[in-house]
């Protein structure tokens, strides 16, 4: 594979500047130029790619046009015909979502002492935890303070995010870290126990841990092996949650699951409800490639909204500056900021920067962009796709040979299947979808506005507001999630359940009829459509 | 452009697919939807391991849906569960002993060294090594070798002598992370600050900013230097 | 001198004492035993029946990886020792079988290391004449000696057995033992189990029948008046000396009797710091008989008293 003879000489280029480049920053952008370049070349400001919510609690809010038709498409559900009388699964506190979120809330909620049902669409632990590479910030050294981090979050979010929200993840965040620890996780540390931290774009402090580049595939791991080890807890895999059920006080009391291999239905009654189903970059809004797991649909902020729970931000997503350009084969897939973090820059066609490499995540995204369709000097791949350089072998000469290999092993791998080696030559980035931004509207102990739904992670919003920080996504899922789940058990203690009800799906019925539409598709999507049929 | 096509045989049934799909992407050109057998597809979840042969080659292959690339007369099967002992225990209350690791897998001590799993292994790990690091009690060796690992279970199902080497490889690793790995005093420093309420007020103070005055502390920022 | 050694798992968990005193006292006599990069466990048995190759795949790859780093390697533990040197003697003579193992391993392993037992070592290289002298200086040094102590020496069967095959000594009659204690000054007795089985795996299967003979070598050298016992494989050291309590409590006026491994008698015959050598995991105190040739006070267990001995409730965590 590796890359075409137009790349090499590209290469060439980007090999001739380094050595003056080791001594060269770029200007960080001042706070106006980031606006005007996020208005001039973010996704999240092409007016084409949105639109306007028409029923449900947030009307007249924009959102992209692909989960706007989600968000207003039918129930999976006959609320007429389907027998809430026939129970399959009674439990106190029901958890759907199978990722870092879902199963922190499981563990916590379990610690109260009550039965939880964590179901999932997929296996447990398919999410976006697993993929995170790069790291979990947390304010634990003395250089730093959980009020430094506050306001790298809150200028990050351009001051949009809810404070509450951020105060919650900045001040939990050293007790996550410990907590991880004590459940076996493996940061990186010096011999001595000190963490080893990095920055990441858009912080003012190191405060970014990390388990080499498997951050998020280590937290995942362990927490699914501790879920595992609890019997009280009882997994459901391969069973998504296609509509929430409600009880006749309006209360959330369970949901309908599907057997997604057999197709069958089934009912959970519970008391409370943890929605934790992540995000919904396999829409690929605006034709994006994505770096999301495959089950990343959106369907838990689908059934919470037809629940009547109010959403934030769902006009914003974040596109990552670095997912791979080429090769083709993986399209989108993260290379992760901690490339950046360690020190790579990034360059154009001609080998000179453009950017800071530590910009936020957006206005990295939408320099690459400018760079490659303003400026005309990205690279073009053999399929038309543009890219910039991200100048990985630099960090071999600025932190030692062998560094790219014991820091970045994922990456490693990722490329050498495809012939190339990110410690001798660079890897060509361009931006692609990552992260949902917004979701469900959250109070700082994971609730909703829907009485007894909880919500925990990529699903919800307000965190983050416009914009998130590298480090604070694997951060958000286990400090809400524990969260959460801890208030979802201590409510289920004391709730009084009503009679299970889908009265809210035939109300969803009538709105979309009142609003003058008759949808076609039915919601949650459940599994992107991949599959190519001749005929 | 115009794409080469190849055949493909997806549990034995030809498929022409373009040269230059993973085989998980292959899979779906051919019109499969799939349910099992398909994860992060980006190598880290270990959902999609995948066997498969070359016609007129006797080896046996093994890799990841999403991260290999289809080859002309490719036979091939994914293996997307793989049942495998796990052993009960509850990490607080575990000692970091290879005692305890044999009484949990006492099947551990039946490794022959045979290094099949090591084959077998999509991430290249040296599982046999590991393995061999968990016989002789350890436990951080075990956990240093094994982090790649993705838990796909194809180690587990070549093993000739039926061991779930990953299960095996998650225990070392937890035990290392919570007994093992040297403790990191300024973490517990930083919560005991945050117990005794000493970050309280400047949070309060934060919250309470104006836009304009809240812009102006971002802005102030000193950036700690790389 | 610098001797490739295979320390084996036990070595590594169980008879980790046997490994410090062995790597200490070879390094005292100037023979570091080096470790191997890189090495799995032997298997533990020598596959009885001929057509297990798969079960010959482990140690045949420490050969193949132990060829790849010299010409020979070293064991302490007699089991690893017994294994290794029997696949190497059926890889050496089997030619068609050693490319079948070569094959399967990913290796060019033509059958051409040298197994030793580090005893070997001893006798062949540095000679039991040499170890005297150094054992004559120890004692000028320290003023200790274990003149006059009566050791029982303990073959079992691996370290002897095929002979054919491993060549150490006469199996019937072996000697190599005897000649490294009167080296260390002792006084080795003569007694009728020497080369009897100590029970072996039987303790997983039939654990009654390897008390009793674990029990009969026991008495055999307590027989011969013995002060303690030592023995060159670490399951003859748990099965003699671990089932002692067992035996106390059944076979009243039984005499408990000290196990060591050959390597702890060297080393304190050698004046070496003893503290780490995995005291606490022995059951039968050996200060008593120890105490009276002046050694009482170089055992540095960690842990206030050893690890059971007939007169207490054993240690319940084998």
């Amino acid at each position: 594979m590796s890359y075409t003879a137009e790349m090499r000489e590209s290469i060439k280029k980007v090999e001739a500047t380094r050595p003056r480049r080791m001594e060269e920053t770029h200007r960080r952008l001042t706070l106006e130029e980031q606006q005007d370049l996020l208005r001039r070349f973010h996704p999240d400001y092409l007016r084409e790619g949105m639109r306007e919510l028409r029923v449900g609690p947030n009307a007249g809010d924009r959102t992209p046009n692909e989960f706007a038709d989600l968000l207003e498409a039918r129930s999976r559900v006959d609320p007429r015909t389907f027998d809430l009388s026939r129970v399959d699964y009674d439990t106190d506190v029901l958890v759907i979502g199978g990722g870092g979120a879902g199963a922190s809330a499981a563990l916590l909620a379990q610690e109260q002492g009550v039965r939880v049902l964590l179901a999932t669409k997929l296996r447990f632990g398919d999410a976006n935890t697993m993929m995170a590479q790069g790291g979990i910030q947390a304010a634990d050294r003395p250089e730093d303070s959980p009020a430094i981090h506050y306001l790298d979050v809150i200028g990050g979010g351009h001051f949009t995010n809810i404070p509450e929200l951020v105060e919650a993840l900045v001040m939990d965040a050293p007790e996550v870290i410990r907590w991880l620890e004590s459940l076996g996780c493996m940061f990186d540390k010096l011999p001595d126990g000190t963490m080893v931290e990095a920055h990441g774009g858009g912080t003012s402090r190191k405060r970014m841990h990390s388990a080499r580049d498997y951050t998020g595939a280590e937290i995942m791991r362990t927490l699914r092996d501790e879920v595992r080890s609890r019997p009280d807890i009882q997994v459901l895999e391969f069973a998504p949650a296609i509509e929430l059920v409600l009880d006749d006080k309006g209360q959330a009391a369970g949901a309908i699951l599907m057997n997604l291999e057999t197709g069958d239905r089934l009912l959970v009654r519970a008391k409370t409800v943890v929605l934790a189903t992540g995000g919904s970059g396999r829409l690929h809004y605006q034709g994006f490639p994505t770096t999301n797991h495959y089950g990343a649909t959106g369907d838990g902020v689908v059934i919470a909204y037809r629940a009547g729970a109010r959403l934030a931000f769902m006009d914003t997503m974040q596109y990552h500056p670095t997912g791979a350009a080429y090769p083709e084969q993986i399209l989108g897939l993260l290379v992760t900021e901690k490339v950046r973090g360690l020190g790579a820059q990034v360059v154009n066609v001609d080998g000179e920067q453009f950017v800071y490499p530590l910009e936020t995540r957006d206005v990295e995204a939408a320099a690459f962009i400018r760079e490659c369709k303003e400026r005309g000097k990205g690279v073009i791949t053999p399929t038309g796709q543009p890219g910039v350089w991200l100048d990985s072998p630099m960090i071999e000469w600025l932190k030692g040979p062998g560094t790219v290999e014991k820091a970045l092993p994922a990456m490693v791998r990722q490329f050498k299947r495809f012939g190339i080696d990110i410690a001798k030559e660079p890897m060509l980035v361009y931006p692609t979808l990552h992260y949902q931004n917004g979701g469900v509207l959250l109070q700082t102990d994971g609730s909703t506005t829907v009485p007894n739904l909880f919500a925990a992670g990529e699903i919800s919003g307000g965190v983050h507001g416009r914009n998130r920080l590298m480090g604070n996504s694997l951060l958000e899922i286990t400090v809400f999630g524990r969260r959460a789940g801890r208030a979802a058990a201590l409510k289920a203690k004391e709730v009084k359940p009503g009679r299970l009800t889908l009265e809210h799906v035939l109300a969803w019925e009538r709105q979309l009829a009142e609003a003058g539409l008759n949808p076609q598709i039915v919601s949650p999507l459940l599994l992107p459509e991949y599959t190519r049929h001749v005929r | 452009m115009t794409e080469e096509l190849v055949p493909v045989f997806i549990m034995g049934k030809r498929y022409d697919v373009p040269s230059s799909l993973t085989i998980m992407k292959a899979m779906e050109y051919a019109g499969y939807q799939l349910v099992r057998g398909v994860g992060c597809r980006g190598g880290f979840c270990g959902a999609c391991a995948t066997v498969y042969r070359l016609q007129g080659d006797d080896t046996l292959y093994f890799g990841l849906a999403c991260q290999t690339v289809v080859q002309p007369n490719m036979y091939l099967t994914q293996i997307p569960f793989f049942p495998a002992q796990r052993a009960e225990y509850d990490i607080s209350t575990l000692q970091p002993r290879p005692e305890r690791l044999f009484s949990l897998y006492p099947e551990l001590l039946r490794c022959l060294g045979c290094g099949t799993c090591t084959k077998a292994c999509p991430q290249e790990l040296d599982v046999k090594g590991y393995m061999a690091a968990a016989m002789r009690g350890d436990i951080a060796r075990v956990a240093d070798l094994s982090f790649d690992c993705i838990m796909c279970g194809l180690c587990a199902a070549r093993c000739p002598v039926g061991e779930a080497q990953y299960n095996i490889a998650i225990l070392c690793r937890r035990l290392y992370g919570r007994y093992l790995a040297p403790r990191s005093q300024h973490l517990e420093d930083r919560l005991a600050e945050i117990r005794a309420g000493q970050f309280n007020q400047a949070l309060e103070e934060l919250k309470s900013l104006s836009l304009d005055e809240l812009k102006a502390r971002y802005k102030a920022r000193q950036i700690e230097p790389e | 001198m610098a001797i490739p050694y295979y320390p084996g798992c036990t070595l590594s968990t169980r008879g980790r004492g046997y490994d410090a005193s062995g790597r200490a006292v070879a390094k005292a006599l100037g023979l570091e035993l080096q470790e191997l990069q890189d090495w799995n466990c032997c298997g533990a048995t020598f596959p009885l029946s001929m057509d297990n190759l798969l079960a010959m795949a482990g140690p045949a790859r420490v050969l193949a990886g132990a060829r790849a780093q010299g010409e020979r390697v070293a064991t302490l533990c007699a089991i690893c020792y017994n294994v290794l040197k029997r696949t190497n003697h059926f890889l050496q003579g089997d030619a068609e079988k050693r490319e079948r193992i070569n094959h399967f391993i990913e290796a060019q392993y033509a059958g051409d290391l040298r197994v030793q037992h580090f005893l070997e070592v001893l006798r062949d290289e540095l000679g039991f004449q040499a170890l005297r002298q150094r054992v004559e200086e120890a004692r000028e040094a320290t003023g200790r000696s274990l003149e006059g102590l009566k050791v029982a020496p303990y073959y079992g069967c691996l370290l002897l057995r095929p002979q054919k095959e491993l060549q150490l000594d006469d199996a019937e009659d072996p000697h190599i033992l005897e000649d490294l204690l009167q080296a260390l000054g002792c006084q080795p007795v003569d007694f009728s189990h020497r080369v009897e089985c100590c029970g072996s795996y039987l303790l997983v299967t039939s654990a009654e029948l390897a008390a009793d003979m674990s029990f009969g070598v026991l008495q055999s050298a307590a027989r011969s008046a013995a002060d303690l016992l030592v023995t060159a494989c670490p399951l003859c050291q748990y099965n003699l000396d671990y089932r002692q309590a067992e035996m106390a409590r059944q076979h009243p006026g039984f005499q408990p009797l000290p196990v060591l491994y050959f390597t702890q008698l060297m080393g304190l015959a050698l004046g070496l710091d003893a503290t780490d050598w995995g005291w606490e995991l022995h059951h039968v105190d050996p200060r008593p008989v120890l105490t009276e040739h002046g050694y009482g006070q170089v055992f540095g267990v960690r842990r206030s008293e050893f690890g059971g001995g007939p007169q207490r409730t054993p240690n319940s965590e084998p």
